[in-house]
């Protein structure tokens, strides 16, 4: 990988009701984003520990993101 | 076929299986009815079937 | 379900019928067929494809796409060798499982039936009709059917759009509005009331594709009066899309071009080129209508469409016998959706007394144990979902590198993992190769995982030892340019959900039982049909009337445009209502406050004034919202400020008085007066028929009275249509008028003027009549309130929010509460009737179930573990956690069916007490583990 491509490792904890459906609607709709982002779908960010967010970095995660 | 077929009580007939007759056929299914669905042509689905999407939202429609 | 099958006769009596079916015969043994598809491959005949409109060939042996219930290919005997011409037969021996079988013969099958719903559809338009457009003289002039088909991803052109002249882009394109409706022409004076919608969608699909492509419709009105459709048309209008008022005279080749010959409302001819022109071709009544009617012996209508009245509007000529669909009169899904639940709440009546006789539960296999000690095997399928998925995905690598993973028994790839022969294929693989987890990768777990969970209970696994990977919506589809990118982002996917699956355990299913009652709120038409409906099905229900006395808006209606008076009709059903011992009718009444959810609510009813004001508490089952609304009063056109300024309802009382002014010389209407866009920004869909059908009155009181109509979109859809072209036959002049042009009313004295601009004769005009009619909007009633109480999402223009648009019309997100009429949109009165229906058959389902089933993701407490903090308490927004003494100490408990499954009790429990069923601390973990092998991989590679 070169240098001046950074291309980050993000990991992200998406609301079922909210955030993962919109991630869906935007599907529908084709929009296109960059594909850096690593999907875990919880039934509500509520459920997101804060020691999965630690747990995410530990595995080398360059940013969290949480949707809900 | 000389299938031997079980005659039912409580049973309806919906004629056509388009988006309508499959929808009356569930809902009579949950109401606790035995649904003959008739349609004459070899597969259920009807129009909608043949559509992409679907107006206003552009979801899809299958 | 009983395919390839014509109705032949109908014998017997409401209650008791013997339908007469002949079934044709597929030549393929439906319970042998695979559907592999090897006899389409190897059958040597064409044969135009019908599905696809016939924009591609086929075989006689085929099936008619991928997802088609019941899975089984067929042969058309049209165009088979060996069924025209005694020949070939070449797919007998091709047939691996040997299912085809050519000595099938006619088979004719009695049902014994006690109700019928008629749900055959809508034929299509004749092509004499098409041909005045041109149709069939140039290539590049097609219907909107085969332009849906040419725009869909797996369509026979994978989406793109060409010219069929010569394969080049088309760079401007036209669409013309009522092809076929409207048209008194090929007899078919209604309106489709579908074709405006369509038209717009199939334009925004074909500027997604290629957004520099010119795009013009011609049309006489916009019909886009369905809830939240207008602001589709805006958006439409916002991205260019050019909306032309003219009628379209016709379409001439020129050069490799089409010439469109059509003329404006100020009477000039135009003409443009287009490089590729699209009919809107209407809904025609079914093409075996009248043979329908003949066997069933019910009335159509003059367009053959089935005959209805305003009250009744589901129900046929004849007893027993319900109609759905666009059968009863042209419409769209959402509609149809409706009418069928609709009719099925009335079989359901007929068939009352029957219930549940003749059905057989579903059994399921019992299911395998798994437990901790068993070995993982887990199971992966990969979906090319056609190739929607694989045109992006590697989706053979993606396979490959889940087989690689630890505790994986077994990969494959599917082409649709969820059409029938699939999931086949799945149960047998579960039982095969002894699959205790399953991971599938394919689209949206929100909309498959549902159905996915029913084949691992086919195959007797639990249904939570599943995990869906989504690698459609949020892959392929969001980066259609990246393949190896997307590729990667779905290995990762995978492997994620496998590291988690091989965490996930077994869930017991829970079940909740359901009081069997309704609270129904609102006692207008709408609400007193739910109830009424409710009754018939045997279950009993409260229904609650904010004012004194039942009846709703129909109290301030006469007659309906079809000529029947409101009066009777409602007398009767409010009748109805007071007799039945069913109901329990409530009024000056409002509801306090309810908790509960699904199956078991509690509510507080308040009635009566001052001191006699009492609460009531009870318990029920479902909630059906039917609160309604009210006719708009704007602050516009001098309403309220003079007395010759009224709305239409104040017309309609005016005209069934005895004054004998009420029908005066001389009176303008204005459309849309304070709607789309002013005060309201939506259309309210019923004041164009209400103009006319107080239009018609006037002119069978004062036949000389001059009316000038001033409006936007005339929207008659539907056969109201005729009594529009009734109103023009009486002499009514019918004017446009521009948003940024708006006619001006002024009071003079006692008189009013009004200023207008007329776009046909292309002048001011200035006149002082005896009236000013307003077309006024409909505003809900209390639906914001009702939204926080129940929780219920409602639009931006305060209406309650469907689960569904299309497939879920009557019911609202929260479940067990239901929605109908006024409160939902603004719509006539047979709608409101027609929802009303839906509504009671679906409120119905869990009362006929008895119970709900939770689904068993929920949280729970181990008790042992828990210290009693009750830290969880105070954060479960649901209130679905309780403590409960256990010994000396106290606990946490959870209340199962309140519970949402959110799981922020879980992420705030200190000692890790409480689990939440399928998103486990362990499982999440793994998932999160699994995310990070990778990046370690990369560094070990840099």
């Amino acid at each position: 990988m070169s240098d001046n491509s950074f291309s980050p490792k993000i990991l992200g904890f998406l609301c079922n009701w909210c955030c993962y459906a919109a991630a869906d609607a935007a599907g529908v709709s084709r929009f296109q984003y960059p594909p850096n982002l690593r999907t875990v779908r919880v039934m509500c960010t509520g459920r997101v520990d804060p020691s999965f967010v630690l747990k995410g970095f530990l595995e080398g995660a360059d940013a969290i993101f949480t949707g809900g | 076929m000389g299938k031997a077929i079980k005659q039912r009580e409580g049973a309806v007939m919906i004629l056509g299986a388009g988006i309508a007759g499959i929808q009356a056929a569930l809902d009579m299914t949950e109401l606790g009815y035995y649904v003959y669905l008739v349609e004459k042509s070899p597969a259920v689905g009807g129009v909608m079937a043949q559509l992409d999407k679907t107006f206003p939202t552009n979801d899809c429609s299958l | 379900m009983v395919t390839n099958a014509d109705l032949i006769a109908l014998e017997g009596k409401p209650g008791n019928f013997t339908a007469k079916l002949n079934i044709r015969p597929r030549y393929i043994d439906a319970d042998a067929c695979t559907a592999c598809g090897l006899c389409t491959q190897y059958c040597p005949k064409h044969h135009s494809d019908q599905y696809n409109e016939g924009l591609s060939v086929t075989r006689p042996i085929h099936i008619d796409y991928a997802q088609a219930v019941p899975a089984t290919y067929y042969i058309d005997p049209s165009s088979c060798m060996f069924l025209q011409h005694d020949t070939c037969q070449i797919c007998v021996p091709v047939c691996q499982s040997h299912a085809i079988n050519f000595n099938q013969k006619p088979e004719a099958r009695d049902l014994k039936v006690g109700a019928v719903i008629l749900s055959p559809g809508f034929g299509k338009i004749a092509p004499e009709t098409l041909e005045k457009f041109g149709y069939g003289t140039h290539p590049d002039i097609v219907t909107a059917y085969e332009y849906e088909r040419m725009t869909t991803a797996s369509g026979p052109f994978l989406g793109e759009i060409k010219c069929f002249s010569d394969g080049r882009h088309p760079k401007s394109m036209a669409f013309i509005q009522c092809v076929g409706s409207r048209d008194l022409g090929c007899d078919n004076g209604y309106c489709s009331s579908v074709c405006c919608m369509y038209a717009i969608k199939e334009a925004l699909v074909t500027k997604e594709h290629d957004p520099e492509v010119d795009i013009t419709i011609y049309y006489m009105d916009i019909r886009t009066q369905g809830k939240d459709f207008d602001a589709a048309r805006e958006r439409a209008e916002n991205i260019g899309i050019k909306f032309v008022r003219a009628k379209v005279a016709d379409v001439t080749p020129w050069d490799n071009h089409l010439k469109l010959t059509y003329s404006t409302l100020d009477g000039q001819h135009k003409f443009d080129s287009h490089d590729m022109v699209i009919l809107s071709v209407g809904l025609e009544s079914p093409k075996d209508a009248r043979n329908i009617a003949d066997i069933t012996n019910i009335e159509l209508n003059k367009y053959d469409f089935c005959k209805t009245e305003t009250f009744t509007p589901l129900k046929t000529s004849q007893n027993g016998i319900v109609v759905a669909g666009a059968f009863q009169g042209p419409k769209d899904i959402p509609e149809s959706a409706t009418q069928a639940s609709g009719a099925a709440a009335i079989a359901a009546t007929i068939l009352n007394k029957q219930r549940g006789k003749g059905t057989d539960t579903k059994e399921y296999p019992d299911e395998l144990s798994v437990t901790d000690e068993d070995e993982v095997r887990i199971g992966v399928f990969v979906c090319h979902c056609g190739i929607n998925i694989s045109s992006v995905v590697d989706c053979p690598e993606v396979a490959t590198d889940a087989g690689k993973m630890e505790n994986v028994t077994y990969y494959t790839e599917n082409l649709y993992s969820c059409s029938q022969d699939a999931q086949e294929q799945i149960k047998q693989t579960i039982k095969d190769k002894k699959l205790n987890r399953v991971v599938i990768a394919a689209c949206s777990p929100r909309t498959h995982e549902p159905l996915f969970q029913e084949t691992l209970k086919d195959a007797g696994l639990n249904r939570n030892l599943f995990e869906m990977v989504n690698i459609r919506d949020q892959c392929s589809w969001v980066h259609a340019n990246e393949p190896e990118a997307a590729t990667d982002k779905s290995k990762d996917l995978v492997r994620m959900a496998v590291s988690k699956a091989a965490h996930i355990q077994p869930l017991p299913e829970q079940t909740v039982p359901v009081t069997p009652k309704a609270l129904v709120l609102g006692g207008g038409v709408a609400g007193m049909t739910a109830a009424l409906s409710l009754a018939d099905q045997g279950f009993e229900s409260v229904l609650v009337e904010k004012s004194s006395s039942i009846g709703g808006n129909l109290q301030n209606l006469k007659n309906t445009l079809a000529g029947e008076t409101v009066g009777g009709f409602l007398k009767t059903l409010t009748a109805k209502v007071k007799k039945s011992s069913k109901i329990d009718v409530v009024t000056d009444a409002a509801l306090a406050r309810t908790s509960g959810f699904i199956g078991n609510f509690n509510s507080v009813i308040e009635s009566g004034k001052g001191r006699k004001k009492q609460e009531q508490s009870f318990d029920h089952g479902v909630i059906i919202v039917a609160t309604g609304g009210h006719e708009h009063r704007p602050d516009l056109y001098q309403l309220g400020k003079s007395k010759k300024v009224v709305t239409q309802q104040e017309l309609e009382a005016k005209l069934a008085g005895r004054a004998k002014s009420r029908a005066p010389n001389s009176i303008v209407m204005i459309q849309c007066a304070g709607s789309r866009g002013e005060d309201l920004n939506y259309c309210s869909k019923v004041c164009c028929n209400h103009a006319m059908k107080n239009i018609l009155k006037i002119k069978e009181i004062n036949p000389d009275s001059q009316i000038i109509v001033l409006y936007r979109d005339i929207r008659t859809y539907g056969f109201a249509e005729d009594a529009y072209l009734e109103a023009r036959k009486k002499g009514v002049i019918f004017i446009p008028y521009e948003v940024d042009r708006k006619p001006v009313v002024t009071s003079k004295g006692t008189n009013v003027q009004v200023d207008f601009f007329d776009s046909i004769m292309q002048e001011d005009v200035s006149i002082s009549p005896d009236l000013v009619t307003l077309s006024v909007g409909i505003v809900p009633d209390g639906t914001e309130e009702l939204s926080k109480m129940l929780k219920l999402p409602v639009n931006a223009n305060g209406f309650f929010l469907e689960a569904h648009v299309k497939l879920r019309p009557v019911e609202a997100a929260v479940d067990g509460v239901y929605i109908c009429g006024l409160g939902h949109a603004p719509k006539p009165v047979e709608e409101t009737i027609v929802q009303a229906q839906a509504a009671a058959a679906k409120a119905a389902m869990p009362l006929v179930k008895g119970f709900v089933t939770v689904d068993p993701i929920v949280s729970s407490v181990v008790q042992d573990d828990c210290i009693g903090c009750g830290i969880c308490v105070s954060m479960c927004p649901y209130g679905a956690i309780i403590m409960e003494k256990v010994g000396k100490k106290r606990k946490a408990k959870t209340v199962s069916a309140s519970c949402k499954a959110c799981g922020i009790c879980a992420s705030r429990c200190p000692t890790f007490a409480i689990s939440m069923g399928g998103f486990t601390n362990e499982q999440l973990i793994s998932q999160i583990e699994a995310f990070g092998n990778k990046t370690a991989d990369e560094k070990v590679e840099a």
